[in-house]
């Protein structure tokens, strides 16, 4: 069993080098063309002793999130990596250091703990590593050779990377490195081996020599810089940091423009005015900044000015936890700020959605002259998975904005109730577009207006211009997985939690419960016709998301006035696959019965 | 210093006003401004410096953010954005970052820049954004009708302050001054041809220039900053006065009960925009590694 799709867990406390030994595992697993989907758990602390698991999941087909059991462990601390063993499945291994340097309490040694289905090998790691390099500090290379040697993975890619890794250190680091990786393989190789974990060979198609690693933030990155990026304002905050240091770094070398700003305020303010200027301008924060911005959002609507914003959900509300998942800024993404302020808000559902999503916003921002939010979380920001570039650059470049021909009077109006209830757009420099933004109701000129007819008209323009987004080409809003007409039970989800659901509906099909999926990509506005559709099929219909009361369900039931089952959980860590099984299985039951 | 006004004929005051040409730079839209404010007079002195500059009015954003001062924008024929309360500084950093070229002038009141928005000055001053900044300065918030402001005097009488105001008024001045902005004056709504030399020098500077303008407010200000007192409180800067020497700037900045007009401090130094081209540089690998 397990041929073709294995999943590895590393665990450690800080500093043991558990997150850097995923890090080779999932680089050189991709370069040899398996698909990935990686994900670290890390403390909030940068130093102390906390606790951090590396998990890798490599397969030959396509999966879409981490399964909830792991086929192997490897503990590189055992007070830490106790509480995993239970994640290890039946005859699956559990790797741990044999030759501890002192006493051990009873119950303190991971063998202990090791349940007889499952299968233990001892490796003396600091021995090996000392042997090899002189340090103990090493053993966290150790393991991967000895996994590379137990189940025959290819050795010369892990050297590569290896090699790569330490590139940067003195020579003596890299070779020390690569004499305990060929130490560890030597003693996986000669290890008797009681298990079938041993990987097929990767499928080849012709896309898997383009397939590159990237996390989410990563796409990010790579789609605000293919979309041509002009400007992009940001304040540090956790999990969103990651895009500003490497727009930091990858901006300038085309011309474009990083500014780190006092607060979040100044950096959704300066994105405005960058925005407003005629700039593909972005922003990047998390759940406390967007609280923070959402002032500013409302400015943007009203004065119909482009501008991009990429929200990573971290665990709430106030401070909450920076370093744990959630998603539970819907709301406030959705709704947020004063008066009817309606917006685009996309919630993609994977890492290459994330890149798609971010170059779309730029466009969408520029044709529907309004703010766009990009509603990640830190699953989504953090995890790694292969993706395959694009071969043609996937988004259009910008526009060109020019005033409209003075109407009869001669004077450029620039809220002009025309086509589709959008206007054309002057930004500063052109001659004959003269006109003041403001965040004042105004008339098609932008002078300050209260007049109720004209409040009225303004607001229908703001909202009905955003419905064009729904048919945005080459987006998908929402899409329909699974087995086809009616079903007992259908999963409706977003965001990161969406690879949890497909993978819950691969199961329960496989267990006969006729079963669907929708992801719902663009959150605002809601494609209710599509929803409505497939909620028709549905005999039951379960809506799981990281949050406590169902932000996402109460959105679609306001909409649809449909009752939905929630699944609501607020772990910290994403949805377990079992957690949602076991609610559809219990659906399907009910729905047979009755 | 006082400008002592000679005979004036209306027939050669109106052939003048139609001749120069800035009344080119004024929208349709009537200010809505109480009669007598000062900002008519800032109004008429930016019109004015940026017709004897020569600037375009397409190439000229005026920025603001939430009060009387920040209506300014819908009054000039330019490119406009009135913004959000204190947020003016950070969104015509924006536009700068977004196109170098524009002539970007950032508009607001003391309650604007100094309670809600303090947080922004220091960083636009620090990063010697190419702005100007005029900061029109009456003491109060007209738009709610009078009530105190961080610069409002001790024992100011206000809607919200009916015992007297008790918390020391800030010195704009000497904080700009200690924020490292790279051009700093100050001048007066009552002298608007001293006022136009000042917004024009302002707007010619290369970097960050912070103009203070004293400003009275005619409707909700009947006892501290009105044209009286300020006529009788104003300097000239001393004839001996050092702009490039930040210390003596500090100490003129330091007497508050008689304000001197004139430019305070300068200097020249590496824009933002300077400063992201270098970046750039640095990182297409076209800059000598130091």
């Amino acid at each position: 069993m397990g041929n073709n799709d294995i999943q590895i867990a590393i665990c450690g406390s800080a500093g043991d080098g558990t997150i850097a030994a995923g890090d080779i595992l999932k680089r050189t697993m991709a370069r040899c063309g398996y698909k990935v989907i990686a994900f670290d758990l890390y403390p909030a602390e940068i130093r102390g002793f906390g606790k951090c698991v590396a998990r890798v999941r490599i397969s030959t087909e396509q999966a879409y999130s981490l399964k909830h059991q792991s086929d192997v462990l490897i503990s590189l601390n055992d007070s830490d990596a106790i509480a995993h063993v239970g994640e290890v499945r039946d005859f699956g291994a559990v790797i741990f250091e044999d030759s501890p340097v002192a006493r051990v309490a009873e119950g303190a040694h991971i063998s202990a703990h090791v349940r007889p289905a499952q299968i233990p090998y001892g490796l003396s790691q600091r021995q090996i590593s000392e042997r090899a390099t002189g340090a103990a500090r090493s053993r966290n290379i150790v393991v991967l050779g000895y996994l590379a040697g137990l189940y025959g993975l290819p050795a010369d890619p892990f050297r590569d990377i290896i090699a790569a890794k330490f590139k940067t250190k003195a020579a003596a680091v890299g070779e020390g490195n690569l004499r305990a990786f060929d130490a560890g393989l030597q003693a996986g190789a000669a290890a008797f081996k009681l298990d079938d974990i041993a990987l097929d060979p990767p499928i080849h198609g012709d896309k898997g020599a383009r397939a590159t690693m990237m996390t989410g933030n990563g796409a990010v990155e790579r789609g605000c810089l293919d979309a041509g990026i002009d400007t992009f304002f940001g304040y540090p905050i956790t999990p969103a940091t990651t895009i500003m240091e490497r727009l930091a770094r990858e901006m300038p070398k085309t011309g474009g423009r990083m500014l780190q700003t006092e607060d979040e305020i100044s950096a959704i303010g300066a994105t405005l005015g960058a925005g407003y200027a005629g700039a593909r301008a972005a922003t990047a924060t998390s759940g406390p900044g967007l609280a923070l911005m959402v002032e500013m959002i409302g400015l943007g609507v009203m004065a119909e000015i482009p501008a991009v914003l990429f929200v990573s959900q971290r665990g709430g509300p106030s401070t909450g936890m920076p370093t744990k998942t959630e998603q539970s800024d819907l709301n406030l993404a959705v709704f947020g700020g004063s008066g009817d302020a309606q917006r685009i808000v996309l919630a993609p559902t994977n890492v290459e959605g994330c890149y798609r999503c971010a170059g779309k916003a730029f466009e969408m921002a520029e044709c529907y002259q309004t703010p766009v939010i990009v509603l990640l979380d830190l699953y989504l920001s953090n995890r790694y998975e292969t993706v395959i570039p694009p071969e043609t650059m996937p988004f259009a470049p910008k526009a060109e904005q020019a005033p409209s021909a003075p109407s009869g009077d001669g004077r450029y109006r620039r809220f002009e109730i025309g086509e589709n209830h959008t206007s054309r757009r002057a930004v500063p420099g052109q001659a004959g577009g003269m006109h003041t933004a403001t965040g004042l109701e105004h008339d098609e000129f932008g002078r300050p207006s209260d007049q109720a007819q004209m409040h009225m008209r303004m607001s229908t323009k703001r909202h009905e211009k955003l419905k064009q987004a729904l048919s945005h080409p080459d987006l998908t809003i929402c899409k329909r997985f699974g087995d086809e007409g009616p079903v007992d039970v259908g999963i409706l989800g977003w965001g990161s939690t969406f690879g949890e659901i497909l993978e819950t509906m691969f199961a329960a099909q496989a267990e006969g419960i006729r079963c669907a999926a929708m992801k719902v990509v663009m959150l605002s506005p809601l494609p209710v016709e599509q929803i409505a559709r497939f909620l028709a099929d549905c005999g039951e219909v379960l809506v799981p998301e990281m949050n406590y009361e169902g932000q996402f369900a109460n959105l679609v039931s306001g909409a649809l006035g449909r009752p939905l089952t929630r699944l609501n959980c607020l772990t910290g860590g994403p949805m377990e696959i079992e957690t949602i099984l076991e609610q559809v299985r219990a659906l399907a039951k009910a729905r047979t019965a009755a | 210093m006082n400008e002592t006004p000679g005979p004036v004929y209306i027939e050669d005051t109106l052939e003048q006003i139609r001749g120069d040409g800035h009344l080119g730079y004024r929208s349709a839209l009537l200010p809505t401004w109480c009669p007598g404010c000062g900002y008519f007079s800032v109004s008429e002195g930016v019109t004015k410096a940026l017709n004897d500059l020569s600037i375009p009015g397409k190439d000229v954003v005026v920025v603001s953010g939430i009060g009387c001062a920040s209506r300014f924008p819908f009054f000039m024929e330019t490119y406009g954005f009135h913004t959000l309360h204190g947020r003016t500084l950070p969104v015509a950093t924006g536009i700068k970052q977004a196109n170098d070229a524009l002539t970007v002038l950032a508009v607001g009141g003391d309650g604007d820049a100094f309670a809600i928005g303090a947080g922004h000055i220091p960083h636009a001053a620090r990063r010697n954004v190419d702005i100007t900044y005029l900061l029109l300065d009456n003491g109060i918030y007209g738009l709610t009708k009078g009530q105190a402001s961080p610069t409002s005097a001790i024992g100011f009488v206000t809607q919200t302050t009916p015992y007297e105001n008790r918390d020391e008024p800030l010195n704009p001045l000497m904080m700009l001054l200690a924020y490292h902005a790279s051009w700093v004056g100050q001048a007066y709504a009552g002298r608007p041809h001293h006022l136009t030399q000042m917004i024009a020098e302002a707007i010619a500077h290369r970097g960050f220039s912070y103009l203070h303008v004293l400003s009275p407010c005619v409707t909700f200000d009947k006892t501290d900053k009105t044209y009286a007192n300020l006529d009788l409180e104003v300097r000239d800067l001393p004839d001996d006065h050092d702009p490039s020497d930040r210390m003596a700037a500090m100490a003129e900045a330091a007497k508050a009960d008689t304000p001197s007009l004139g430019l305070f401090f300068r200097e020249e130094r590496a824009t933002l925009g300077d400063a992201m081209t270098e970046i750039a540089e640095r990182a297409s690998g076209n800059y000598p590694s130091s």
